[in-house]
């Protein structure tokens, strides 16, 4: 019984789950790695907050934003906008915020993306501010 | 017993909307969206099982008693590190966790955990190496840890903000 309510539970949510993989593939086609590297050279304020607003708006498996960091990395980008990019990479997602919302609600999805924003902005300058403090 | 339904068939549409634009206007991508389609299914299926099987155990063994001690509003301190843990060391992308999420959020899983596990999410254990490789280790120790902490304030703060959405949670079930 309880699996099969388990399973009950995951049927109902496959359209979310098959629009969310829709969408991902979309965007993996249309935005490459190269378009994103556009975005970073203009002062470290600026690349941490690219990197927060790139890193949301891709999508993929969390190895490829070290794989594109790595590539930034070798175009001088700071190590700050690339914490930023990948910790928005695996915790923010536009294309997932349709079905977090209809999963958890709006008012949840709202406040959690716009913490996540603001604690990968955070924690890029932090980490930047503890490295030049203590090391 | 509770009706069944569908979440996510506004959204499912549109992406299907997209779908037919682009095979109208650029169908000569479609079959890279739909090979990256296979792969990314493909790749998460073997998740998909881990969910729904756990799900079935925390349903099984976890009365709704049980979770909201554990998880809910009075969990604590133990809450707080099962769902850090269980963030930590989840794999796959989000949105495959969100089925066993909301069976839990359903039983008294409260809003904070939920935001505990997503962001704690950002502690990749199998990609460290490659943190490390790109960043060092001090940068890397660093940044897990500040990590950890946002993840927990996130869960109090977004406790705080939730903090009346018990009774809407009442209605939706």
């Amino acid at each position: 019984m309880a699996f099969l309510n388990s399973f009950k539970n995951f049927l109902s949510l496959t359209p979310m789950i098959f629009a969310v993989i829709g969408l991902v593939a979309i965007f993996q086609v249309f935005v490459s790695p190269k378009m994103l590297s556009r975005f970073f050279g203009h002062g470290e304020i600026a690349d941490i907050f690219s990197g927060t607003f790139i890193g949301a708006i891709s999508s993929g498996n969390g190895a490829i934003a070290y794989v594109v960091a790595q590539g930034l990395k070798h175009q001088g980008i700071s190590d700050y906008a690339l914490i930023a990019f990948i910790l928005a990479w695996t915790t923010l997602s536009f294309t997932h915020l349709p079905a977090e919302a209809s999963v958890f609600g709006v008012k949840f999805t709202a406040y959690r993306n716009l913490l996540t924003f603001l604690s990968t902005i955070f924690i890029a300058y932090l980490s930047a501010l503890s490295v030049r403090l203590f090391f | 017993m509770k009706k069944f339904k569908f979440k996510g068939v506004k959204f499912l549409l549109f992406v299907v909307a997209l779908f037919i634009l682009l095979s109208i206007f650029d169908f000569e991508n479609i079959p890279r969206i739909m090979d990256k389609f296979g792969i990314i299914l493909y790749k998460i299926i073997p998740i998909f099982a881990l969910v729904i099987v756990l799900t079935a155990l925390i349903n099984y063994f976890l009365k709704p008693k049980q979770v909201m001690k554990y998880f809910g509003k009075d969990s604590g301190k133990k809450g707080l590190i099962y769902a850090l843990i269980g963030g930590v060391l989840s794999h796959g992308p989000m949105y495959a966790w969100y089925p066993m999420l909301d069976d839990m959020r359903k039983h008294g899983l409260k809003y904070g955990l939920i935001a505990n596990f997503m962001y704690a999410r950002a502690v990749k254990l199998p990609l460290l190496p490659f943190m490390i490789g790109l960043f060092g280790l001090t940068f890397t120790v660093i940044v897990n840890v500040y990590i950890l902490i946002f993840a927990i304030l996130q869960g109090k703060v977004i406790d705080f903000l939730m903090k009346n959405e018990k009774e809407i949670l009442k209605n939706d079930d």
